[in-house]
């Protein structure tokens, strides 16, 4: 063990009563000023490494092994030990700082009160050093912001506050557990840069565990690859993510998009991840590996973790050697042609009023989505991307008429939609269904799985003429479940089956367009990679229109044909995929593009970061003007006066509205 | 804040409104008529005709609600038709007892209920938890009336500590005698209440245990107690002051059994009585009294609501 690691783990193992080993012997150490990437997707066991670190395990977990921290040996530390370790020497931040933070407590008092509580600032002292501590994580007015609670702060600001929490003090090691999963790219952007500009401040050693390849690529010094409870891979970012050694990490990096690059097809990894009462005999990867899977030695021996040498080691008995070759590339011929205009949305508007409290009258209007145009062609996919609250799901839904539409126009198939009958927009709706993001939630937990995609048929009363079980077996097979699978209850599905239910349902009454939101954003990167080739196949073997509403800008990359981007209930930006990824003329665009982590350590300062001001403002109270011309690098007064015109950039296939349009930086002449 | 008060309270005017024309309609609905309780079983028609008059019930319906209700306005909920006192009288002689009940009975049962809720919640499935809640569904279990007949059995009738029939005593003229008389009745209510606040309480201690900032808290390496204390509470408070609320509101008139059982002077047995008589004007005064006490202690706990949650705003 190096004698500068500020924690050296060994040997850890974690067990549960009746849910099996979560962590099954893992080694790491963690030095002063270095940040560790541990990687892996749920139930990898590395939230569970994290808890077990801070001794914040249920009591109910069984702990072996040795976690030392400095002098402390963790595992065998007495409860009031661990509790004055927790307060002096680590520091916790956790995932969704909508809920990591207590709603009736003020902010500066839940920033300072672990030091208070530890003596290391007098109760005196603790207003004026709370606000200084806000304010060094770029919290404005931190003084007036201290008194405030945290319904009063945006989600960006609350990380940034629970970052201040966590890092107050001399802090030894950090540990940030999914730091930025619940934040939009440009607000991940400005949280990431004040993680690192404290991170040199206090020198302190930090564990960041993450699903996200791209954030890791970008701010860890070193990796581990976690699977089914073990550190499968471990070694120098560079390394992980240039020379993969094992089959499962360089199946991570295939299935993931990429936002710089298009490949012709994702390759995932097959199957899904062992549940930790159930794991397979010899290595857990087994049954998913291609290398692996009909071997004897992988079936029989879980391998250990070896050194190869340089720094890195693997746990594999067939290590990969080498570069890992890129994704083959989509042949620039094969472009399809696509058919005539299926849905075209003009100057949509959906207004939410704000109702005033004693007499309920109409005192103001949310401008969820505030004139958007869109047209969708036969068999092709549109992205429509935005951060959060910027009306793409609002759109979605106003499309398929779950929304009462304000002005505007929704012509599917050449008919006006917006005002039909209600009887005419059923038949419209069997033509256009809708795939909801949170797999969990939207299936009945109550019906089988075979009822849930009869569905659609029964209200339709179209169940026998269509061919009955046998109809929906059929559509079972082709979103790759076993029609064995139709008497299962939802719960007995994973989140990637489950979501293939919510596309066997959406296709049951055989539709033309598909309007999927968020499709793959609650699943793993292995899981997204089989779901969006599923979807994929689809629409070649079906012809169907995808309207893709997604945050990922690269999946979206992936997958669609043009992409619209979307600011506060307008679209800003529209073009073909290729054009608007590689020469983007909106700065919103551009700086969304910008904020994206790629999934490679080299081009780490080699992309110039757009970091934008602030988040996105409520739709309640629209900036005048261009409404993102408070966020704007390149605003002047024009644009707080006028409201740009959606037009066609000249020389572009692109339109797009803003009075500065025009590349990142100038073309070399 | 005070505009906050008042303009809860504007809320309430309608309903109010609404309550008086109901109760109103009611009294009509039900069949019997005070006539005959007043005149007796032997009067002539002119007599009973003439009663009729005297009391205006020969006028139109509605018109007998505006004249109802404008006097109510002014405070005039007529004269009691059993003894010619007027109703404001008999119930304002009511409503301190009443309130001194209803208010010692709940503080009572947080008394008792508070504790077990924390004991539980600090370790639930313990054995004290356990224990407790064995407890908690013992006291929601064991009829009222049951239990204040055993308490007078024990400290009124075998121990001869407390009297056996609990008068008035204002807490603030004699507060010895006002315990003594008070004590038993609000332990038999308080006790039952104790086994609601307490399941309340612990339901809402461990849904916000499992809370996130809660796992924040303790990995800031605050004390378990500070966790409870400083963080836990007061979000579990938000549901429990609505049920504090609403249970002490329901012993304003709602604590029949009780005072009966302890021949306590309150507004329940008033009301139990009007309605034996069929004493329409002090049914209808005591049912209103009973709604805007109600009513008063909603807004209140609106208030304490939105002075625990900074998220409610008095806007």
């Amino acid at each position: 063990m190096p004698d500068d690691a500020v924690l050296s783990v060994r040997g850890l193992e974690v067990a549960f009563p009746g849910g099996g080993q979560a962590v099954r012997g893992v080694d790491f150490d963690v030095h002063a000023g270095e940040v560790l990437g541990i990687v892996g997707e749920s139930g990898s066991g590395k939230s569970v490494t994290a808890l077990a670190i801070t001794g914040l395990l249920d009591p109910s977990a069984r702990v072996r092994g040795s976690i030392r921290l400095g002098g402390l040996e963790v595992t065998a530390a007495d409860r009031e030990t661990l509790r004055r370790m927790r307060g002096r020497d680590v520091g916790t931040i956790f995932q969704d700082p909508t809920t990591t933070l207590n709603p009736v407590l003020p902010i500066g008092r839940q920033v300072i009160e672990g030091q208070v509580a530890h003596g290391l600032v007098a109760a005196g002292a603790a207003s004026a050093k709370a606000a200084a501590l806000l304010q060094e994580v770029d919290i404005p007015d931190p003084v007036a912001r201290a008194g405030q609670y945290p319904h009063q702060f945006s989600g960006g600001m609350r990380q940034r506050v629970v970052i201040a929490m966590a890092m107050a003090g001399q802090k030894r090691l950090i540990i940030a557990d999914e730091p930025t999963t619940a934040l939009d790219v440009t607000v991940q952007a400005q949280v990431l840069a004040v993680l690192a500009e404290r991170r040199r401040q206090t020198g302190a050693a930090v564990i960041l565990i993450t699903h996200d390849l791209g954030v890791v690529a970008e701010v860890a010094d070193r990796v581990a690859v976690m699977y089914a409870g073990r550190i499968v891979e471990s070694g120098p970012v560079e390394a992980i993510f240039h020379r993969p050694r094992h089959p499962y990490t360089a199946g991570l990096l295939r299935s993931l998009p990429r936002l710089d690059t298009v490949a012709a097809r994702l390759l995932p990894i097959e199957g899904q991840p062992p549940e930790a009462a159930r794991l397979p005999t010899g290595c857990t990867f087994r049954p998913r590996c291609a290398i692996g899977r009909d071997q004897t030695l992988c079936a029989t021996t879980d391998p250990a973790l070896r050194e190869d040498g340089q720094a890195s080691a693997a746990a594999c008995h067939f290590p990969l050697t080498g570069l890992l070759p890129p994704l083959p590339r989509p042949d620039a011929g094969a472009a399809t042609t696509k058919g005539e205009d299926l849905l075209v949305v003009e100057d949509l508007r959906v207004h939410f009023a704000i109702r005033s409290r004693l007499l309920r009258r109409t005192i103001g209007w949310v401008r969820a989505v505030d004139g958007v145009n869109l047209t969708i062609r036969a068999g092709e996919t549109l992205g429509l991307v935005g951060e959060s609250g910027c009306g793409k799901t609002t759109t979605g839904r106003a499309i398929m008429g779950l929304l009462a539409v304000r002005s505007g126009c929704v012509r599917f198939g050449g008919e006006d939609i917006t005002n039909m009958r209600r009887a005419e927009l059923r038949r419209i709706r069997r033509q256009m269904q809708y795939v909801f993001q949170d797999p969990f939630a939207s299936l009945n937990p109550i019906r089988t799985a075979g009822e849930i995609v009869a569905e659609p048929l029964r209200i339709h009363g179209l169940y026998e003429e269509i061919g009955g079980a046998a109809y929906v077996a059929g559509l079972f097979e082709r979103v790759g479940l076993s029609p064995d699978m139709m008497r299962r209850m939802p719960r007995q599905f994973s989140g990637g089956q489950k979501q293939r239910i919510g596309i066997a349902r959406a296709l049951a009454l055989q539709p033309k367009l598909l309007i999927l939101d968020e499709p793959v954003a609650a699943l793993d990167v292995s899981i997204q990679a089989q779901i969006v080739n599923l979807l994929q196949d689809l629409q070649q073997q079906l012809g169907l229109a995808y309207l893709f509403i997604a945050h990922d800008l690269s999946v979206v990359r992936h997958i669609c044909d043009r992409v619209a981007v979307m600011y506060l209930g307008r679209i800003v930006e529209q073009s073909n995929r290729d054009v608007l990824y590689e020469n983007p003329v909106h700065p919103y665009t551009q700086s969304l593009l910008s904020a994206v982590p790629l999934p490679d350590p080299d081009l780490r300062d080699r992309t110039r970061r757009i970091v934008l001001r602030g988040e996105i403002p409520s739709p309640a109270r629209l900036p005048s003007g261009c409404t993102f011309h408070p966020r704007c690098f390149r605003a002047d007064a024009i644009c707080a006066a006028e409201v740009p015109e959606f037009t066609c950039y000249p020389g572009l296939p692109t339109l797009c509205a803003c009075h500065h349009a025009g590349p990142t930086r100038p073309e070399p002449a | 804040m005070i505009g906050f008060v008042l303009r809860r309270l504007a809320q309430m005017l309608p309903v109010l409104l609404l309550a008086s024309l109901a109760i109103w309609a009611m009294v009509y609905a039900v069949p019997g008529s005070p006539v005959g309780a007043l005149v007796g079983e032997n009067a002539t028609p002119e007599q009973i005709q003439a009663t009729i008059a005297r009391l205006g019930l020969d006028r139109p319906m509605l018109l007998q609600y505006w004249s109802w209700l404008h006097h109510a306005l002014e405070g005039d909920f007529g004269l009691s038709i059993q003894n010619r006192e007027p109703v404001v009288t008999l119930i304002l002689q009511r409503i301190p007892a009443t309130l001194q009940l209803g208010l010692s009975a709940s503080a009572v049962g947080l008394a008792l209920g508070v504790p077990v809720a924390l004991a539980s919640a600090l370790r639930p499935r313990g054995w004290l938890d356990r224990m407790l809640s064995g407890w908690s569904a013992l006291a929601l279990g064991v009829p009222t009336f049951w239990l204040g007949i055993l308490l007078i059995l024990l400290f009124a009738v075998r121990l001869r500590w407390l009297p056996s029939v609990s008068a008035y005593v204002p807490v603030m003229d004699d507060p010895a005698g006002a315990l003594r008389n008070t004590l038993l009745p609000a332990l038999t209510l308080g006790v039952y209440v104790s086994g609601i606040f307490a399941r309340f309480l612990r339901a809402a201690l461990l849904g916000e245990l499992r809370a996130d900032y809660v796992r924040t808290a303790r990995s800031k390496g605050l004390r378990e107690r500070d966790v409870i204390g400083r963080h836990v509470l007061r979000n579990a408070l938000l549901p429990f002051v609505t049920i504090v609320g609403l249970m002490t509101a329901s012993f304003i008139g709602g604590a029949v059994v009780t005072e009966a059982v302890f021949t306590y002077p309150g507004l329940g047995r008033l009301l139990i009585q009007a309605i034996d008589a069929r004493d329409y004007p002090l049914i209808q005064g005591c049912i209103m009294c009973i709604l805007v006490i109600y009513i008063g202690i909603n807004v209140l706990v609106d208030v304490l609501y939105a002075y625990i949650d900074p998220r409610i705003d008095y806007g």
